[in-house]
């Protein structure tokens, strides 16, 4: 059982506080969903039933948080470590072996469990989660799903009561999150406690016993699995939380008039593995609008994305637009990505110097490019952060800077790579109204995406990769 | 072929005697054949993991060198153009060998391996944590190296706009934030595993050292003697 009694916690060094006066009572076996805005205080109610809060993560704590009876202040992580298992949101960094067998393994290592036991328990975690084909491999040449499917199964050795899990979702497409879910579904069987923030919910509507919904670090809403169910539409958009259905897009069968087109051919490319790749003879897609490029983790779509940039030399194919046919070096000076992790791409020391670093025109002096610079931060709601350092920003305004930039090079193609993996609604609707603001200023919006919920608010034609080719190419209705 | 796999204690017996042997200045003939053959065994260990073509490569920048070193290059050269020859040769013959080392053990060495082995050497979990931190990034600083690349390309700032300054603050900048960000993340999720328990750390991974081993622990170490016997004892 899990109990908060009037936890207030703020982060050391912060002023707004994490959470307030939170009283919480977690069942054993229940499964319980938190979810809100981001910054709601949903990650800090994990932190402290895994006890990375206070042991980690330092801040003013009053009130008690007891897991298993065990008050969590007093308790050192290690005598935890048996009892809360975490699965964390980003597959990236929180790996500590290179290989799986060994990331499997080593929490079980950790505390000292006998060496047969440990290699009984991996066997056991792996067949039980069908994963033999994954054992042996580099965490390296993992997808994402592949990873965090890894990461539940290196929390599963420790058979822990509880499992903490957080935004485990973020980064996984339809595929991957359907064996999440049926991770998640065999741990309730196994009559584990699972307490999980996320802001993707549509998986968990028959899971979940309970949803809390948090509000500036209090619980603002508790709904049982009945009421849960019965959620539609237009009550998660009015709580501000993201739909319990995942929704389905709809295509237009018709064929759509003429319009100005942006040619591929020959976008043919592949890794030097040898298995990956993209084999794309010839492909049509409107200019001036906003295009979703779907597809399973490892389909090709950010490898496309890479080639239409001109980021891979070796790629022989061309894109005609207006008339100009571009080779990978001239795409380069035409195409402009944004990361799907944004701090590769921000160099400077202010806002304003790393908007103004993407003008090359050599007419313009130092001032006209700072008042243009300003005019462009102004329209993404920048401005008062112009001589912030960029990485002083939150991950949203760090994302509207990289926009900012790709704005100033006066490039024609913006390209974004799942500009949405972990966000909110609120902030999932501001990034479709910023591409829509880019598709009204005459630029053509590419972007690699798993979010249904995110191509239905703004794209107007989607294409689907399968194994490197086209699958489907459709206009959304 | 067969896939030679060597114990982790083997491997840093090796790196140690490659590193030491390459790097200090062979003058003799033996101290030249013992310096080539601590050389050729790493290139063929890099073939042995499939690197057939950098293998080739580089044991033909190798042969240039040496052929360089022994013909053309002595210590009355002077110019520029044997300074950036003598400059080349260093680089392969003295560097590159090492790096060939390490590359193969760190790429080989799995993580479990590594600490298994130290435990036996009895060396503190501590030290072999940390050490094993340092491997597990080596792959992540390429990984962001790589995509901190392609942002410069798409921004046309890869020459930091002619200055050298910028083209390594524009590099480093966005690395060390991403490192940052990495290892703080990544030890949150590895003390919830328990790293760092009063209990001694277990491995199923056994290590036995094999015939192979033996083999290349007898060659590296006499290389180690013979060299040092030729360079400071005659």
């Amino acid at each position: 059982m899990i109990e908060f009694k009037n936890v207030n916690f703020r982060y050391r060094g912060t002023d707004e506080s994490g959470l307030h006066d939170l009283s919480l009572t977690i069942n054993d076996g229940e499964m319980v969903l938190l979810c809100g805005a981001s910054g709601c205080g949903k990650t800090t109610v994990g932190r402290l039933i895994n006890g990375l809060i206070p042991h980690y993560y330092k801040g003013e704590l009053t009130g008690n948080v007891l897991v298993n009876g065990m008050d969590i202040e007093k308790t050192e992580l290690y005598e935890l470590a048996g009892v809360v298992g975490t699965v964390f949101q980003n597959p990236r960094s929180q790996f500590f072996a290179i290989d799986t067998d060994g990331e499997i393994t080593f929490g079980a290592e950790n505390i000292g469990m006998p060496p047969d036991s440990i290699i009984s328990r991996k066997d056991d975690v792996s067949s039980e989660m069908h994963i033999e084909k994954l054992l042996g491999r580099s965490i390296f040449e993992l997808s994402g799903g592949e990873k965090q499917i890894i990461a539940c199964a290196s929390v599963s050795v420790l058979s822990p009561d509880i499992i903490v899990l957080d935004e485990p979702s973020s980064n996984l497409d339809l595929e991957a999150i359907e064996k999440l879910k049926e991770i998640l579904k065999r741990w309730k069987l196994q009559g584990k406690t699972i307490v999980i923030a996320e802001h993707r919910l549509y998986f968990l509507r028959e899971l979940a016993d309970r949803m809390l919904i948090l509000e500036n670090g209090r619980i603002t809403k508790e709904m049982t699995a009945e009421e849960i169910k019965k959620l539609t539409i237009t009550d998660t958009e009015k709580m501000g939380i993201r739909p319990m259905i995942l929704p389905e897009i709809q295509y237009k069968n018709s064929v759509v008039e003429s319009e100005d087109i942006l040619l591929l051919e020959d976008f043919c490319f592949t890794y030097k593995d040898g298995k990956h790749g993209i084999n794309i003879p010839r492909l049509e897609l409107p200019a001036y609008r906003i295009i979703a490029i779907i597809g399973h983790n490892g389909a090709g779509k950010s490898t496309l994305a890479r080639n239409i940039c001109g980021l891979e030399r070796k790629c022989k194919g061309t894109l005609t637009m207006n008339g100009k046919k571009m080779k990978a070096k001239e795409r380069l000076h035409n195409c402009y990505m944004i990361m799907q992790d944004v701090n590769h791409q921000l160099f400077t020391e202010s806002v304003r110097d790393e908007v103004m670093l993407s003008m090359t025109d050599k007419a313009l002096t130092d001032e006209q490019k700072a008042s243009l610079a300003d005019e462009i931060l102004e329209q993404l709601d920048l401005a008062e952060y112009a001589d912030t350092h960029p990485m002083a920003l939150s991950g949203g305004q760090k994302q509207r800077t990289a926009i900012a930039s790709g704005i100033a090079s006066s490039k024609s193609i913006i390209i974004f790579d799942e500009p949405t993996s972990g966000l909110d609604l609120a902030h999932m609707k501001q990034v479709a109204d910023q591409l829509k603001k880019l598709k009204d200023m005459g630029k053509t919006v590419i972007v690699v995406t798993h979010d249904n919920e995110f191509i239905l608010s703004c794209c107007d034609h989607v294409v689907r990769l399968e194994n490197g080719c086209i699958a489907e190419d459709n206009h959304k209705r | 072929m067969i896939k030679i796999h060597l114990d982790p204690r083997t491997k840093l017996v090796m790196i140690f005697a490659v590193s030491f042997i390459v790097m200090v200045n062979a003058v003799s003939t033996i101290e030249w054949i013992v310096r080539i053959i601590v050389t050729l065994i790493p290139v063929f260990l890099l073939a042995n993991e499939g690197k057939h073509v950098s293998a080739i490569r580089f044991l033909l920048c190798y042969a240039a060198a040496i052929l360089l070193l022994k013909y053309y290059i002595s210590a009355e050269s002077t110019g520029i153009l044997s300074a950036l020859l003598l400059g080349y040769c260093g680089i392969v013959a003295q560097f590159m060998p090492a790096m060939i080392m390490a590359w193969y053990v760190i790429h080989t060495t799995k993580i479990g391996e590594f600490m298994s082995a130290m435990q036996k050497m009895h060396i503190p979990d501590g030290i072999s944590v940390s050490l094993a931190v340092v491997m597990r990034f080596f792959p992540t600083i390429k990984e962001e190296c790589l995509s901190i690349n392609d942002a410069m390309k798409m921004r046309d700032i890869s020459f930091g706009g002619g200055r050298i300054t910028k083209m390594i603050e524009y590099r480093l900048v966005p690395l060390m934030f991403s490192c940052l960000n990495i290892g703080d993340e990544l030890s949150a999720a590895a003390v919830t595993r328990g790293l760092g328990a009063q209990v001694r750390r277990t491995s199923p991974v056994q290590l036995k050292i094999k015939a192979v081993d033996w083999l290349m622990i007898v060659i590296f170490l006499l290389s180690m003697i013979i060299f040092v016997i030729s360079k400071y004892f005659r």
